[in-house]
């Protein structure tokens, strides 16, 4: 881990798929320790931008790093949390088993889980709040629990950053509430860098250290109030986005 | 059991059971990725490769296995680009291979025969010699599947999560096409090309009705699949029934038991 280098580090990223151009020369660093959003409306190249990080595809030009290394060759895991996972239906894993999976890149293949794993599971369930849960089938939970099972399943792998998609998409407002409350917490306890992908813009507004305004290329970034005053915001959104909370409203109003 | 006095009896029990027992490992997997139709697709796939190897002369076993295995790749290969969905990919080959399977059947009567002995198979034809190959194939199968299990069930529940966490995805994914490939080939001499798709998803529908765990699936997936393969061959003895067909009428019968032992279990608990 090249502790010199920033957690995350897009570098003038272009990416076209079949014919089209998906993001146009974004470029961005995100240091360690920080918690940003990624937001911006559909198809803005949000999820893409996480994909890139995970390595999952690669951009056309330009360069990805995390942690000053190439996406996929990092001496510890990533963590993601994805905005759900779809195992068909009735399939009897257990919320013990899903964690368990966060564990695999540091147990190595043809190694079984041993009783460090199973402590390490037993922790993150307790942290996220799951541990009454944890023989229950995942498919079981409401969508904030499996929410939480899935950051746990994250957490497991040590990871220094967590990548979060649409994480609070489907949940309401007290289970987006406790989701927020359990990352920050990560964020200070772990000192995890924390990268969310997200369209609700009054909560990341609340607890995001810096935003990423993305529309295809990246039209504004930094704290929370510079982001939102932006008139880039509106621009990007085509329609006035929601008031935060006491905070300077899109467009630069005061609310 | 008076059947089990019988070798070709005995070797067909042995066949089935190492078959069945791989093919229920393999079948958890199948039905967590939603890839049932795969084993419709690659048995027929296998088809036109023993059509291909009886007219060029090569041991249509080998030519099966080897066709077999391509189809795979190339099926799992045109999925992973997002081009067109799997089982779109499957509607293509599956269709392509039984055509080119028919056209070369029509070549001669003795091609003829041959096919139809894999398009239904024969479980109570084993011969010495072919345990030894199934144990070998399904020795190493089952080994394969014992050291990727874990490995194996992170790709089929969260493919871009098992790749945050470092694991190879995408060899996996050809590891596990390539098994399912010969595992095929493997059983479409003893149930057919017919029914070996469904000894690639009816055990582990049976465990999934009524475990509540991964290990129970697995337990409950490998023992129905054991007790379809005895219960068959004893009512294939009993009243003179294609065996391949009673293995998987007794599979089924297990799979619809389950059900509602599951249904039943659910509304307890509610």
């Amino acid at each position: 881990m090249n502790t010199t280098s920033p957690a995350i580090r897009l570098d003038d990223v272009w990416l076209s798929r079949r014919g089209g151009l998906v993001l146009e020369s974004v470029s961005f660093e995100l240091e360690e320790g920080r918690f940003a959003a990624l937001i911006g409306p559909n198809g803005a190249g949000k999820t893409t931008c996480l994909r890139l990080l995970l390595g999952l595809i690669k951009p056309s030009r330009g360069s990805v790093e995390v942690f000053g290394r190439p996406p996929g060759r990092l001496d510890r895991p990533l963590g993601y949390v994805p905005q759900r996972v779809r195992i068909p239906h009735g399939f009897p894993l257990t919320v013990r088993e899903m964690v368990l999976m966060g564990r695999y890149g540091l147990i190595g293949i043809g190694r079984r889980a041993g009783s460090d794993d199973y402590r390490a599971v037993d922790a993150a369930l307790d942290k996220v709040g799951l541990s009454d849960m944890a023989g229950r089938r995942y498919q079981d939970l409401s969508g904030g629990q499996q929410q939480r099972a899935l950051i746990a399943r994250a957490l497991v792998g040590e990871p220094l950053l967590l990548l979060l998609d649409e994480p609070t998409a489907s949940l309401d407002a007290a289970a987006r509430a406790r989701f927020y409350t359990l990352v920050c917490d990560l964020q200070h306890e772990r000192g995890l860098t924390l990268l969310v992908a997200s369209h609700d813009l009054e909560d990341v507004a609340l607890h995001a250290d810096v935003l990423f305004l993305l529309d295809g290329t990246l039209r504004a970034s930094g704290p929370p109030t510079e982001v939102l005053a932006s008139p880039e915001l509106a621009r990007a959104f085509a329609f006035p986005p929601p008031h935060t909370h006491g905070s300077v409203a899109p467009g630069g109003d005061q609310s | 059991m008076d059947f089990l006095s019988y070798g070709f009896m005995q070797r067909a029990l042995l066949a089935g059971s190492l078959l069945g027992v791989t093919c229920a490992v393999l079948a958890v997997f199948v039905v967590l990725r939603r890839m049932a139709f795969i084993g419709v697709g690659i048995s027929h796939a296998a088809l036109g490769g023993v059509a291909i190897g009886l007219v060029l002369g090569v041991s249509p076993v080998l030519s099966a296995t080897v066709f077999a295995v391509i189809v795979a790749w190339v099926i799992g290969w045109i999925t992973s680009r997002g081009e067109i969905s799997e089982d779109t990919a499957i509607g293509v080959f599956f269709p392509t291979a039984m055509a080119l399977a028919v056209a070369l059947m029509s070549l001669s009567q003795t091609y003829r025969q041959d096919l139809l002995g894999y398009l239904f198979g024969n479980i109570l034809s084993i011969r010495p010699s072919d345990i030894w190959v199934l144990a070998g194939l399904s020795g190493g199968s089952l080994a394969l599947l014992a050291v990727f299990f874990k490995e194996f069930l992170f790709l089929g529940v969260d493919e871009e999560g098992a790749r945050a966490a470092g694991l190879p995805v995408t060899a996996l994914h050809y590891l596990l096409l390539t098994l399912l490939a010969v595992t095929v080939v493997a059983a479409m001499k003893l149930v057919g090309v017919v029914l070996v798709s469904a000894f690639l998803v009816i055990p582990a529908a049976t465990g999934q009705s009524v475990a509540r765990s991964m290990g129970g699936m697995l337990a409950v997936s490998i023992g129905s699949a054991l007790v379809s393969v005895v219960a068959g061959l004893a009512l294939s003895w009993q009243w003179n029934l294609p065996s391949g067909a009673s293995i998987v009428l007794v599979g089924a019968g297990l799979f619809f038991a389950s059900l509602a032992l599951g249904l039943r279990d659910r509304r307890v608990g509610q």
